[in-house]
C-alpha cells in the first residue's frame, strides 16, 4: 500500500514534467518552423524571383514587383561586380564590389541590410530587406558532430528524465512520508487513547475477579469462573500493552534505551521473574547456557525483557504443565542467538486449530509474537520461529563490538 | 502496625476496589478524588504512603507528588493507565518509590507496596525461623538444637538477600552483586562454598537441603514455608 502510493504519486510528477516538456519542444519547433519556413517571405521567393528578371537582349525587363514586399529591393551584380540593373536599391548601396565585398554581404550583411543572394548565369542577384528586420547567423557544423546529434540528443534526454524522475521521487518521498508521520501519530494516539482508558476499568475487573477467587465461600464451580475471568482479563492486559507497544514500534515513535548486556545474567533473571510470577508452575523449566563466556550485546532491557516474556508466556499458554520449556543462549559468529525451545508452541503464528484452547487463554494472540519480531529488528536483529516438535524461537542479536 | 493509606483516584470504581484490597490485607485507607481533595486528607489523615494516579481532574499526579514530599517525606507509589517509558521513568525520576502501572492484580498491589513499607519504615523482624533453626538477625547468628552458630559477613549477607526475596528465585548473578559489589564472572564457585557452609548452618541435612534450595541454572531461593 505504501509502496503503491509512492510509486503512483512519483509516476504523476513524472508524467507531468515530461508533457510539460514535450508541449514546451513541440511549440519552439513550431515557432521556428512557422517562422523561418524555408522562408515563405525570405528565402522562397528568390527563384521566382529570379526567373521574374529576365535579359531581352537590350534591356533586363523585371515582373516581381508583387513578389517584393514593401521596403525590399532587388540588384544584379554583373560578374565583374557592377550593379548592371537594381529594383528600389537604397541609395547607401555602392554600385561596385569586389571579391570580398560579396563574400562578405553574402555570409552577413550589406550596409546594414540584410540581404539574400542567387547565383544566375549572367551575374548575381541579390534582394535587401529594410535594416534590422531579419537576423542572421552563419552556422557551420562538423559532419562527424553532426551525425552524432541523434546520440547525443538521447543522452541528454536520458539525463533529464533521469533528473526529472529523481527529483520526483525525493519530493513525492518527503511529502510522502510527513503525511505518514501524520497519520502515524493521529493513530498511535488513538490506540494510546483506547489503551489508557481499558486500563481502569480492566484493573477493576481484574481486581474484584482475583478476590472472589480467593473468597472462602465460593463454590469449586463459581471460583473457576472467577479464576477464568482472571485469566482472561490479564490476557487482555498483555493484549492491549502489546498492541500499544507495537504500534509504537511500527511508527518509530518508541526511543530505544539502549545499554551493555550480559546475556547470561539478563537471562537468568528473565527467567528467575518469570518463574517467580508463578506463571511457569508445573512446567519443567530448563536454562541452557555455554560454560564459556556470551558476547556482551546492547540491547534496550526493558524491551529485550518484554520479547522473552512474550516467548515464554506464550509458551506456557500453549502447553499442558507437565511439559519442558528450555530458555538458552549461544554465540553464532558476530550474533548471540537467545533462544526459546517449548513443546508444542513457541513460534507458532496461529494457535493449533485442532487442539483444545485452555481456560487461561489459548486465545494467544499474534500480536505478542509480532512485538517480538519487532524488537529483534529495532535491535538490528531478527526473530526466526521454527515449526516442529518441539517448538523453537531463536533471537538473533549483533554481538557487541 | 497498621499502616494508613492515602489512594488519589479519579475513578470511584477502582478507588473502592483498591480500598477494599488494602483493608482485607490490614491497612487503613482514606481516598482522594482530585488533588485538592488530596492534599485536604493528606494534612487531615497523616497517611503513612500514598497511592498516587497521574492524571487527576484538577491537576497532575506529578505535580501533586512535589508538593505532598515538601509536606512530608511519604513513600508514594504511582498508580497510572500511562505505561509510556517516559512517563514511568518520569515518576520514579521524581522519587517515586514505585510505579505500578494499570491494570494490576491485587496481589501485585500488596507485594509492592508491602516491599515499600519494609524498606521505608525499616520493619525488622530481629528473629525468625526457618523450620528448625532460628536465625537471629541483630546477632547475626543461628541457633539449631539449643546451640548457637556465628555466620561469617558473606554469610549473613547471603541469608539476608535470600530471606528478603520472601521465597522467590534469586538469581547467582544478584547474590554474586550483594556479596561482592557488582556482577562477577568467576565467583559463581566461591558462592557454590558459601552456599555449601550455609547449608551446614542452617539445614537439619546439608545434602538434602530442605530451605536453602538449588535452582538450576538459575540461582537458589530460601524455602519461606514453615518459617516465621
Amino acid at each position: 500500500m505504501k509502496l503503491r502510493s509512492l510509486l503512483k504519486g512519483a509516476m504523476l510528477v513524472t508524467v507531468s514534467a515530461l508533457l510539460i516538456a514535450v508541449v514546451a519542444l513541440l511549440g519552439l519547433i513550431a515557432f521556428v518552423y512557422y517562422n523561418s519556413n524555408g522562408g515563405r517571405d525570405w528565402n522562397t521567393p528568390m527563384e521566382e524571383l529570379s526567373d521574374a528578371l529576365v535579359w531581352d537582349g537590350t534591356a533586363y525587363t523585371f515582373a516581381g514587383d508583387a513578389l517584393l514586399e514593401e521596403g525590399r529591393w532587388a540588384m544584379l551584380l554583373s560578374q565583374e561586380g557592377q550593379v548592371v540593373w537594381s529594383f528600389r536599391k537604397p541609395e547607401d548601396v555602392p554600385e561596385q564590389y569586389t571579391v570580398s565585398d560579396v563574400a562578405s554581404f553574402t555570409r552577413w550583411y550589406l550596409s546594414d541590410y540584410p540581404v539574400q543572394s542567387w547565383v544566375r548565369e549572367d551575374g548575381l542577384l541579390v534582394v535587401g530587406s529594410p535594416k534590422g528586420s531579419i537576423w542572421k547567423h552563419d552556422i557551420a557544423m562538423n559532419t562527424e558532430a553532426l551525425l552524432q546529434t541523434p546520440i547525443w540528443f538521447l543522452a541528454f534526454f536520458l539525463l533529464a528524465l533521469g533528473s526529472v524522475l529523481g527529483l520526483a521521487w525525493l519530493a513525492v518521498g518527503r511529502w510522502f512520508r510527513q503525511d505518514q508521520q501524520v497519520r502515524d501519530a493521529a493513530r498511535s494516539n488513538w490506540i494510546n487513547g483506547v489503551s489508557h482508558d481499558i486500563r481502569t476499568p480492566l484493573s477493576v475487573v481484574m481486581g474484584y475477579a482475583a478476590q472472589l477467587e480467593e473468597a472462602p465461600d465460593l463454590t469449586p464451580e463459581h471460583r473457576r469462573q472467577a479464576s477464568a475471568i482472571r485469566t482472561q482479563s490479564q490476557v487482555i492486559r498483555d493484549l492491549v500493552n502489546d498492541l500499544n507497544l507495537t504500534m509504537r514500534l511500527d511508527c518509530e515513535m518508541q526511543a530505544l534505551r539502549k545499554e551493555p548486556i550480559q546475556p547470561a545474567v539478563f537471562l537468568r533473571q528473565a527467567a528467575a521473574d518469570f518463574l517467580n510470577g508463578g506463571m511457569g508452575a508445573g512446567f519443567d523449566f530448563e536454562m541452557d547456557l555455554p560454560e564459556t563466556p556470551l558476547p556482551e550485546i546492547e540491547a534496550d532491557p526493558f524491551l529485550l525483557r518484554r520479547a522473552v516474556n512474550n516467548l515464554l508466556t506464550n509458551c506456557v499458554r500453549h502447553n499442558a504443565p507437565g511439559c519442558s520449556i528450555c530458555l538458552g543462549a549461544r554465540a553464532a559468529g558476530k550474533e548471540l542467538i537467545l533462544w526459546i525451545e517449548g513443546g508444542t508452541a513457541a513460534g507458532k503464528l496461529q494457535p493449533d486449530s485442532s487442539r483444545p484452547l485452555e481456560s487461561d487463554g489459548g486465545a494467544a494472540h499474534g500480536t505478542g509474537l509480532r512485538l517480538v519480531a519487532q524488537i529483534a529488528a529495532a535491535h538490528g536483529g531478527k526473530a526466526e520461529f521454527h515449526s516442529g516438535t518441539p517448538y523453537r524461537c531463536e533471537l538473533r542479536l549483533p554481538a557487541k563490538g | 502496625m497498621a499502616y494508613r493509606i492515602l489512594i488519589v483516584d479519579d475513578e470511584p470504581a477502582l478507588q473502592s476496589m483498591v480500598q477494599e484490597i488494602l483493608r482485607q490485607a490490614g491497612y487503613g485507607t482514606d481516598a482522594a478524588l482530585s488533588c485538592t481533595q488530596a492534599l485536604e486528607r493528606f494534612h487531615a489523615a497523616a497517611p503513612d504512603a500514598v497511592l498516587l494516579d497521574v492524571m487527576l481532574p484538577d491537576g497532575d499526579g506529578f505535580s501533586l507528588f512535589g508538593k505532598l514530599r515538601e509536606i512530608r517525606d511519604v513513600p508514594v507509589l504511582f498508580l497510572s493507565a500511562r505505561d509510556e517509558d517516559e512517563a514511568r521513568l518520569r515518576g520514579l525520576g521524581l522519587g517515586a518509590d514505585d510505579y505500578i502501572t494499570k491494570p494490576f492484580l491485587p496481589q501485585e498491589l500488596l507485594l509492592r507496596l508491602g516491599a515499600v513499607l519494609r524498606r521505608v519504615y525499616r520493619e525488622e523482624n530481629y528473629r525468625v525461623r526457618l523450620g528448625e533453626t532460628e536465625i537471629d538477625w541483630g546477632k547475626g547468628a543461628v541457633r539449631r538444637g539449643g546451640q548457637e552458630t556465628a555466620l561469617t559477613a558473606k554469610e549473613f549477607a547471603l541469608l539476608r538477600k535470600l530471606w528478603e526475596a520472601r521465597g522467590n528465585i534469586v538469581t547467582i548473578d544478584a547474590l554474586c552483586s550483594a556479596l561482592w559489589d557488582g556482577p562477577l564472572v568467576g565467583y559463581e564457585n566461591t558462592l557454590m562454598v558459601h552456599i555449601r557452609r550455609l547449608r551446614e548452618k542452617v539445614e537439619a541435612d546439608p545434602s538434602h537441603p530442605q530451605f536453602l534450595l538449588t535452582v538450576r541454572g538459575l540461582g537458589y531461593r530460601l524455602r519461606r514455608e514453615g518459617t516465621a
